[in-house]
């Protein structure tokens, strides 16, 4: 166990942030239970997000541990348990996910989030759900009862996985069992692949099949993409505050924080090779079952520019080359508060990305009679913060609670002395 | 933001932690086995281009010579004839042409991800195969230009694919994604040829010192002029291409400065070259063809691949020469883990797109994905997925890793699975396309045949020059990775190695 000064700080620090959780999650529950009693989607979209964006930092997170394992890589050791602490946020997420499985199980709300899970939803052209030829053509996948077994079992992978590379690592400590090792490096390997798959189905699912028409066989590889970099951000986050508040205090070094920042820069190039093959074989091809999906995050259907056009300039500007230009410096990887901000910087832009992908839809516009459309536009407000900040709060919580169960580092990992000795 | 202190010593809480550390012992194999030391190392890898040609060199030289001939007969064929011997024709007039083009540079696409993205991930066990694998992604890149080369028509007029100013001001179309290939293949290659050269600068002076050596001490008595003629020749062969090497501190500080540069400049040059090959399809909108996860699914396709033939060449190389203490066991479990892992993502990319085909509810392009596993090539689709998606499953059991012919054999599979994915892409869609009227079946002629089958031999020929003449793995590097060369001192231990 960590010494006792250790653990009565990040005790302290779990109980404000649960608080702080706990009152974020009450005012965007607040907005839930209004927006599911007036039909508005608009507060259980908020919640959405706040889901997304730290269950997309946990899975990072996953990502990360599993591949570090495969390559047996030998510098993270000390880092890997920070990412071991965070998997406690996983049944947290699964938790505060139910609420919007619940919805789709009520009657006249069932498919106010996802609009396809209600046939009497009527769609912004003309008809309803149920009498749109793509969606009696999707339903063997996009019925109720299926996505529910899909949204569970993305969990229960995500779960499980967590938790049995957090056993194996936790057990080593007490035991200096190597046998942990490999069984880690084993089950990282096979978990690689169903993550892998699960992931891309939690993304179709709950982000893609929002705007249901639409397709795209990258969908996957973008919430990966996505996922890894603000894995990354977060960890060089949590890694120095703990190195100047906590219990890594003498423990993490540059080389750490400089190859954590290689790894940014990586992912951040990674992201935009992804979103930019995406949108330009599909603006290339220019087929219009596609390209509607970029459009309404351009202009509205009368031409003009609208408000996503700047959100779509600010990922393009903001969310990859202001990153790109400032990691490709040295100095960003290895001085702190240049890290820190890097990093805040990229989770700021992360989170408008899920916006991006989650917020812009297509509605029925009353004046046009069916020759037209209105698009959702982009806006920020009280229950989008308070989503964030509440599913945030509670994770970290989550993470505090976790560290009294293990050492601060893996100390009888068989590499540890290779990381903690770790030089440029 | 409050300081990071580094390595303080009167931190009761880091001292306290750090008292509790007690690492498990994992034991893992070492890069160089059975306890080499650096001479054996240098004089391992030099005596393969010092020592007399092995009757087998000359055997396979001769046998490469001859298929090589098929290449040039085919061509031969087609210039003096027209690309009509080709047998390409409405509706597929993209046949083996552009198949066996991205074939090839799929397969060079190992080299460079080996000397680049494993150098920057500080892969150690990358020593004992880069160079070898560098060889062999130029050779293949060589292989891969002929095709587009010689369908222009008038392969004279091939240099037009640039744009040059011209009186006409006729220009190529730079929307097309075939003109970005010039262009992403010509950088790679240029970089690839590079990057090989300038690695091999160190041990070019190392073969040039040796020869020098043997000269000032005569040490020919009984070998024949022959011996000493051949070092004369190495003496100011590999001394032209040493650029005056004398092993000097600011030498290897320029050297390691060098190589860093050019491996973070080829890493992103690694993931262009595919992706615009892939965009070669992908930006068009013919069903099968056109899906948004092509440019990272070709990437992964060509890694699988170009592991694929470094596995196929290695292996026989390491028996014929006795490298079983450089190319060990750990650097085969690695190769087919990483053929397993992109070989996996191919198959992921294969259902993805699938699935997408029948969730996007366009019925050209469901019919598309249904008419490659079922229609009239079935038996390519077949081919396809068991070889790279099932072949490298087997690479999950450790028996299977260690019994060298079997992965040998999986390595040859892979490659024509990987040839017929290109085939099936290419073909499949372009068979059955807009219309159903002109629907036809795509089948090569022997000139086809030739021109592919012989490019084999040119690949080979070019290989076995490489090995005759210059060392095949980087010694310096090598010797960095040795157990021998840890700096916390070598106990046997089984620890040193990577990082």
């Amino acid at each position: 166990m960590s010494t006792d000064a250790n653990n009565a700080s990040l005790n302290r620090f779990g109980s404000i942030a649960l608080i702080v959780g706990l009152v974020g999650l009450a005012i965007a529950g607040l907005g839930f239970f209004q927006g599911y009693n007036s039909g508005d989607v608009r507060p259980l979209m908020s919640w959405l997000m706040g889901i997304a964006f730290w269950l997309s930092i946990a899975v990072g997170m996953l990502f990360l541990t599993q591949i570090w394992y495969v390559f047996h890589a030998r510098w993270p050791v000390i880092i890997r348990r920070q990412c071991e602490h965070s998997f406690a946020a996983f049944p947290v997420l699964f938790i505060l996910f139910l609420p919007l499985l619940l919805v789709t199980f009520s009657g006249d709300q069932a498919g106010l989030l996802w609009k396809w899970l209600d046939s009497s939803n009527q769609l912004a052209s003309h008809g309803t759900v149920g009498d749109d030829p793509l969606y009696q053509w999707k339903s063997p996948y996009l019925n109720h009862s299926f996505f529910i077994i899909r949204s569970v079992l993305v969990f229960a992978v995500f779960i499980g996985i967590s938790y049995a590379l957090r056993k194996l690592s936790f057990d080593t400590d007490k035991t200096g069992n190597i046998n942990n090792t490999h069984i880690a490096r084993r089950l990282s390997s096979a978990g690689l692949f169903l993550c892998a798959v699960f992931a891309t189905v939690g993304a179709i699912d709950w982000f893609k099949s929002l705007e249901y028409h639409w397709f795209s066989t990258m969908y996957g590889v973008w919430f990966f993409a996505a996922s890894m970099r603000a894995a990354l951000s977060a960890l060089i986050i949590l890694c120095i505050v703990l190195a100047t508040r906590g219990y890594l205090k003498g423990i993490l070094k540059q080389a750490h924080r400089y190859d954590i920042g290689c790894l940014m820069l990586t992912f951040t190039i990674f992201w935009a090779y992804i979103s930019f093959s995406q949108y330009f074989l599909i603006y290339n091809a220019n087929i219009p079952e596609e390209t509607f999906w970029y459009i309404i995050r351009e202009k509205n259907f009368n031409g003009e520019l609208n408000s996503w056009w700047w959100v779509s300039m600010g990922l393009i500007f903001g969310h990859f080359l202001t990153p790109f230009l400032i990691l490709l410096w040295y100095k960003t990887k290895v001085v702190v508060w240049r890290s820190v901000a890097i990093a805040g910087w990229i989770l700021c832009f992360h989170l408008l990305d899920l916006y991006w992908n989650i917020v812009p839809g297509k509605l029925a516009d009353p004046d046009a009679h069916g020759a037209g459309y209105l698009v959702r536009q982009f806006s920020v407000n009280i229950f989008d913060i308070a989503a964030v900040i509440g599913v945030g709060g509670v994770c970290i919580w989550a993470f505090c609670n976790s560290t009294k169960k293990a050492e601060a580092i893996p100390v009888r990992d068989p590499n540890i002395e290779n990381s903690l000795n770790y030089v440029e | 933001m409050a300081m990071i202190t580094e390595n303080s010593t009167n931190d009761p809480l880091r001292d306290a932690l750090l008292a509790k550390v007690q690492p498990a012992e994992l034991v893992e194999q070492p890069l160089v086995t059975n306890d080499r030391d650096f001479n054996w190392v240098t004089d391992k890898i030099c005596r393969i281009v010092e020592t007399p040609t092995p009757l087998w060199w000359w055997v396979c030289m001769a046998v490469a010579l001859m298929t090589a001939a098929f290449t040039g007969l085919g061509l031969a064929w087609l210039v003096s004839t027209g690309v009509g011997v080709w047998g390409l024709a409405n509706p597929i007039n993209w046949g083996w042409a552009i198949v066996n083009f991205v074939f090839w540079i799929g397969i060079g696409h190992a080299g460079t991800l080996i000397s680049a993205v494993l150098c920057l991930l500080k892969q150690g066990w990358r020593t004992s195969i880069n160079r070898a694998a560098e060889a062999m992604t130029i050779f293949a890149v060589v292989c891969a230009g002929i095709f587009p080369l010689f369908h222009v028509g008038r392969v004279w007029f091939a240099w037009w694919l640039f744009p040059l100013p011209n009186a006409n001001v006729i220009w190529p179309q730079f929307r097309s994604p075939l003109e970005w290939d010039v262009f992403a293949v010509s950088t790679y290659g240029t970089v690839s040829v590079l990057f090989w050269y300038m690695g091999m600068i160190p041990d070019l002076g190392v073969l040039r010192d040796r020869a020098v050596q043997r000269l000032q001490k005569g040490v020919y008595e009984g070998a024949g002029i022959l011996a000493q003629a051949m070092d004369i020749f190495r003496k100011y062969f590999y001394g032209i291409f040493a650029m005056g090497w004398r092993n000097a501190g600011n030498h290897w500080r320029n050297y390691e400065m060098a190589y860093l540069i050019l491996a973070g400049l080829s890493t992103p040059l690694v993931l262009s070259v595919h992706t615009i090959v892939s965009f070669d399809f992908a930006a068009a909108q013919l069903p099968g063809w056109h899906t948004t996860i092509f440019p990272p699914y070709f990437v992964a396709g060509a890694i699988f691949s170009g592991f694929g033939m470094v596995l196929t060449l290695m292996l026989p190389l390491r028996a014929l020469y006795g490298l079983h203490d450089l190319i060990t066991q750990r650097h085969i479990d690695n190769m087919c883990k990483i053929c397993l892992g992109t070989g996996s993502i191919v198959g992921y990319a294969y259902i993805m797109e699938f699935f997408i085909a029948w969730y996007g509810a366009n019925p050209y392009e469901s019919y598309a994905f249904i008419n490659r596993a079922f229609g009239q090539y079935w038996w390519a689709y077949l081919m396809m997925f068991s070889c790279n998606v099932f072949t490298p499953q087997l690479f999950w059991f450790s028996a299977v890793r260690k019994n060298a012919a079997l992965v040998w054999v999986m390595s040859i599979l892979i490659n024509v699975g990987m040839w017929f994915e290109r085939f099936v892409i290419t073909v499949t869609s372009l068979a059955n396309d807009f219309l159903p009227s002109s629907w036809g079946y795509y089948s090569p002629t022997i000139v086809d045949i030739f021109t592919f089958f012989g490019t084999f031999g040119l690949f080979s020929v070019l290989f076995l020059m490489f090995l005759r003449f210059l060392p095949l793995m980087p010694i310096a590097e090598v010797k960095f990775v040795m157990p021998a060369a840890d700096p916390h001192g070598h106990h046997d231990d089984g620890k040193g190695g990577s990082h």
